[in-house]
């Protein structure tokens, strides 16, 4: 079948029913999003598919009806998204492994909603967890993030 | 199918729908309050309310669903978390629980006016048979969403983990047949 990833189109030879994260990184070798728990209660796989973040350990192959987008397709270290910028601004990462699904998740959040309120930011990424506790910081920079693309 | 099932459900007593009797007509709304009520269905039927319902496991009755989900004004999460962020539109893979369901329509709330989590029977008796507040439906109309619905499909099969209303689509979309023939009465 034939999957766009990152503005590429790849024919990946799978069962219908192979997760797109297993496909992303054992097929593809777009390692970027990460297995954490494989049934959507974490986030860590976060992807974007048509611009809506999706968890892609629940999203079978076969059934991807859109464009697929992952952290190395969000922004260039040239030309960072604003979401990536603050994050690097805030220093949010600690050990890291969920912040790709995290910086994801915040990137269609604010396309879908570019003026939150603090209880929308908290609701938006609510469902991606991070076991370093980096939550104060991803508010943070969910709202610096916010104020950059609003051009303020 | 439907008109199958009507068929059969009169051909025996060889009855019309004009002379289902309003006892007939109550006890058909009894079995489809049983449902209505069924955490299956109000886990999304929850009126103005924000929050989804979770239910079952180890899931206490009254547990809102969880990640913080907020239904928001566009009732599909689209101000914080679009419902298909967790829950995939595709048809026939049927995940267990605490795997988030997937069904092949668009996820989303019901209307706010189809408010039934926690309402009495007499309360969603009497908003079902309101065209202002059942979506504009008439009972030929609510036969119809409960055949086809892929929402009503899944509840009735949800795969492992997952309660199940008691009856099935059929049976349900035969009874409220049965009670909007009997002019859709109210204890």
């Amino acid at each position: 079948m034939k999957l766009t990833v990152n503005g590429t189109e790849h024919e990946v030879d799978v069962e219908d029913d192979m997760p797109l994260l297993w496909v992303l990184r054992d097929e593809l070798g777009i390692t970027g999003p990460k297995y954490g728990c494989g049934i959507a209660q974490c986030g860590a796989c976060t992807v974007h598919v048509d611009g809506i973040s999706v968890r892609s350990c629940q999203l079978a192959a076969a059934d991807v009806d859109g464009e697929v987008t992952t952290i190395e397709g969000l922004g260039t270290p040239q030309a960072l998204h604003a979401v990536q910028a603050a994050w690097i601004e805030h220093q949010v990462a600690q050990c890291g492994y969920c912040q790709s699904g995290q910086i994801m998740q915040a990137a269609s959040f604010l396309d879908l909603n570019p003026e939150p309120d603090d209880a929308q930011i908290d609701a938006a990424m609510s469902g991606n967890l991070c076991r370093c506790g980096s939550y104060p910081r991803i508010r943070a920079a969910v709202k610096t993030a916010a104020s950059r693309l609003q051009g303020v | 199918m439907r008109g199958l099932l009507f068929a059969l459900l009169f051909a025996g007593a060889g009855a019309h729908a004009q002379t289902v009797t309003r006892e007939e007509g109550l006890a058909a709304w009894e079995r489809i309050y049983a449902v209505a009520s069924h955490p299956r269905c109000t886990n999304c039927h929850v009126g103005a309310q924000q929050e989804p319902m979770w239910e079952g496991l180890h899931y206490k009755a009254g547990t809102p669903h969880g990640m913080g989900v907020k239904a928001d004004g566009s009732r599909i999460g689209a101000e914080s978390m679009p419902c298909r962020t967790c829950h995939v539109t595709a048809e026939g893979r049927n995940v267990a629980s605490p795997a988030p369901a997937q069904i092949d329509d668009a996820w989303r709330l019901p209307p706010v006016e189809m408010d039934w989590l926690g309402e009495d029977s007499a309360s969603v008796c009497a908003q079902l048979r309101d065209p202002e507040r059942n979506d504009g439906s008439d009972i030929a109309d609510l036969v119809v969403h409960l055949e086809t619905s892929a929402f009503v499909a899944w509840g009735f099969a949800p795969g492992p983990g997952r309660s199940v209303p008691p009856g099935s689509v059929a049976q349900i979309a035969a009874d409220v047949d049965l009670w909007g023939a009997a002019g859709s009465p109210c204890q």
